[in-house]
């Protein structure tokens, strides 16, 4: 009995692709855009760049639909070429701006809210009694999440956006799973500092 | 479980990569450990706090890939959409069933080599058999050669029925023209060496007479053949002689062949005096004239002159044999007497030979006499 898409594993979709079926594709994309696209924001900072490399990313895909490995995992394979396609932007931008918290995010030229705005709204537990704390939260956050050293950050992002366990990240980054939990752990480690105000509302959370 | 294995494992304990046995003894390790308990418990809330939410995509992001991906797929180099069709058609050669079928037909394919033809399945079976080479030595034979074999049909077709083979026999007996055709007493004159190969095909050994001469339905005849052939004089002397005796069509030839055959085991002695009997009873006739020019031949080769003049000189005239007799009458006069005996010697004769080898042995025994000018039909 065939599955069906929506229980297809992300491997059995891009079979189906590389075998001509252009709705596995479709599936694909629908799964992964969003997480590809908070990855590849929090690294390049900029909505309208992040939209740019994230249709790169899965264009990548495409061109390189034969390559794919059927042993292989594909969120290992579509966030190797997400990081290493950042990892391209970032290196020509030899003097990148950080958008500021308060710098509009446009999407399409649609929205100018600010990042923390966003970030508010987007928050699951956010309530409407803690609405401004969460707000400032989220802008500590991603104003710690951005200080972090491209290493750590790197690492952060694929453990908390991408959800991919520690051996993933290993294999993406090409580092050691010890190297990565430790990177990880330093990149909690600075956060925890960063977010030390808000114990208590930590606590609340709990 | 100590705190140094804690720190280890606190991430995976953060983000439950643990197994159910590693976790709980971290949980119970920080029960007991004030240190450990501050760090898991600090992690965890940095994580709960500090989860970066998730900004959907943009609305027309999905749309815009996806349409960048319909104009990869159509830009894509033709070795890549092959090599994907390659992929597909792999990709459906690897299932089990396929491979099941493919190993079946190898296994019904492979059991095909092994079947044998049933025997009598052909409808039939042509077997040649070609003539055997003579030596140089052997002398000259005459053997008679059916009508169709000589007008160069091929073998198969000219083997004629019973009747047939009755009528071509009387047609024999009849003129000395039709056995002239039939006899190959001398040796094609200036046949080409094509030609010769291909009579040595078409011949016995005897050189006249084809494999299939017609008169396979007689044992006897067939068998005295068979010998003469295998150059067993006596045996098919005996068996020429068992079907004269018998009478029938085929009476007058074994006659002829069974002098031929006391010629080659006994020597001209022998043999001439049948040779003369076979005249007289067939006097007039293909055979009788043959057997008129052997006699004289033995006797020329005896020596005895006279008695060659003399039945030389009784086929002047006769056709077919008018130019042979006036040359071996003229010869008589100029070859020595001494290689006339000595060709005479039992033995001497004792295989027939080829066209060529008999060309050849008449010109060693008669030095000075001219080749005959015609081919079989003198």
């Amino acid at each position: 009995m065939a599955t069906s898409r929506g229980d297809a594993t992300d491997e059995m979709l891009m079979v189906r692709y590389q075998r001509g079926d252009r709705e596995a594709f479709a599936e694909l994309v629908r799964r992964h855009k969003t997480p590809i696209y908070n990855f590849v924001l929090r690294q390049v900072r900029q909505g309208n760049t992040a939209e740019d490399v994230t249709q790169d990313v899965f264009l990548r895909v495409v061109q390189n639909a034969s390559e794919f490995k059927h042993e292989a995992r594909f969120s290992t394979w579509l966030y190797t070429i997400a990081r290493n396609l950042c990892v391209d932007h970032l290196r020509k931008q030899t003097h990148r701006r950080h958008p500021s918290l308060d710098q509009p995010v446009t999407q399409n030229g649609e929205d100018s809210r600010p990042l923390v705005d966003h970030l508010a709204d987007a928050h699951p537990r956010a309530s409407v009694e803690r609405t401004a704390v969460a707000g400032e939260v989220a802008g500590r956050i991603v104003a710690a999440v951005e200080k972090l050293p491209d290493d750590q950050r790197e690492v952060f992002l694929l453990r908390e956006v991408a959800n991919l366990p520690f051996k993933e990240i290993a294999e993406i980054t090409g580092v050691g799973e010890n190297t990565v939990k430790s990177r990880m752990r330093y990149a909690l480690d600075r956060l925890q500092e960063a977010l030390s105000d808000f114990e208590e509302y930590a606590r609340a959370l709990r | 479980m100590d705190c140094e294995k804690f720190d280890r494992i606190v991430l995976d304990l953060l983000y439950e990569e643990l197994d159910e046995l590693t976790s709980a003894a971290a949980r119970r390790h920080m029960e007991h450990c004030a240190r450990c308990r501050g760090i898991g418990s600090g992690l965890r809330a940095t994580r709960q706090i500090g989860g970066l939410p998730l900004l959907e995509a943009p609305s027309g992001l999905e749309q815009r890939i996806l349409d960048a991906e319909r104009n990869a797929r159509a830009e894509l180099p033709l070795r890549q959409r092959l090599g994907r069709s390659i992929s597909v058609m792999a990709g459906y050669a690897m299932r089990p069933q396929l491979a099941m079928a493919a190993l079946l037909l190898l296994m019904i394919g492979s059991s095909l080599l092994f079947l044998r033809a049933k025997p009598g399945a052909r409808e039939s079976l042509q077997v040649t058999e070609r003539g055997i080479p003579e030596s140089e030595s052997e002398t000259v034979t005459v053997v008679p050669m059916p009508a169709k074999a000589r007008a160069g049909e091929p073998a198969s077709e000219a083997r004629p029925g019973a009747a047939e083979r009755d009528s071509k026999k009387a047609e024999l007996g009849a003129g000395a023209d039709e056995l002239e055709r039939g006899f190959a007493a001398s040796p094609p004159p200036a046949a080409a060496p094509a030609e010769v190969e291909e009579q040595k095909t078409e011949k016995s050994p005897t050189s006249g007479l084809t494999l299939d001469d017609g008169n396979s339905g007689d044992r006897d005849y067939d068998q005295g053949m068979s010998d003469y052939r295998a150059r067993r004089f006596g045996a098919a002397q005996k068996n020429f002689d068992s079907v004269a005796n018998r009478g029938g069509s085929n009476a007058p030839m074994a006659e002829l062949f069974a002098a031929q055959a006391a010629r080659n085991e006994s020597g001209c002695s022998t043999a001439a005096p049948r040779f003369e009997s076979i005249n007289g009873k067939h006097r007039g006739t293909g055979v009788g004239n043959e057997a008129l020019w052997q006699a004289g031949d033995c006797y020329r080769a005896m020596g005895d002159r006279e008695s060659a003049r003399r039945t030389f000189k009784q086929l002047i005239g006769v056709s077919g044999y008018d130019d042979r007799a006036q040359r071996a009458l003229a010869s008589l006069d100029e070859e020595p007497v001494a290689d006339q005996r000595k060709a005479a010697k039992p033995g001497a004769a004792k295989a027939p030979a080829p066209a060529g080898g008999k060309q050849q042995q008449t010109q060693k025994a008669v030095p000075k006499a001219k080749p005959p000018s015609t081919g079989q039909a003198q």
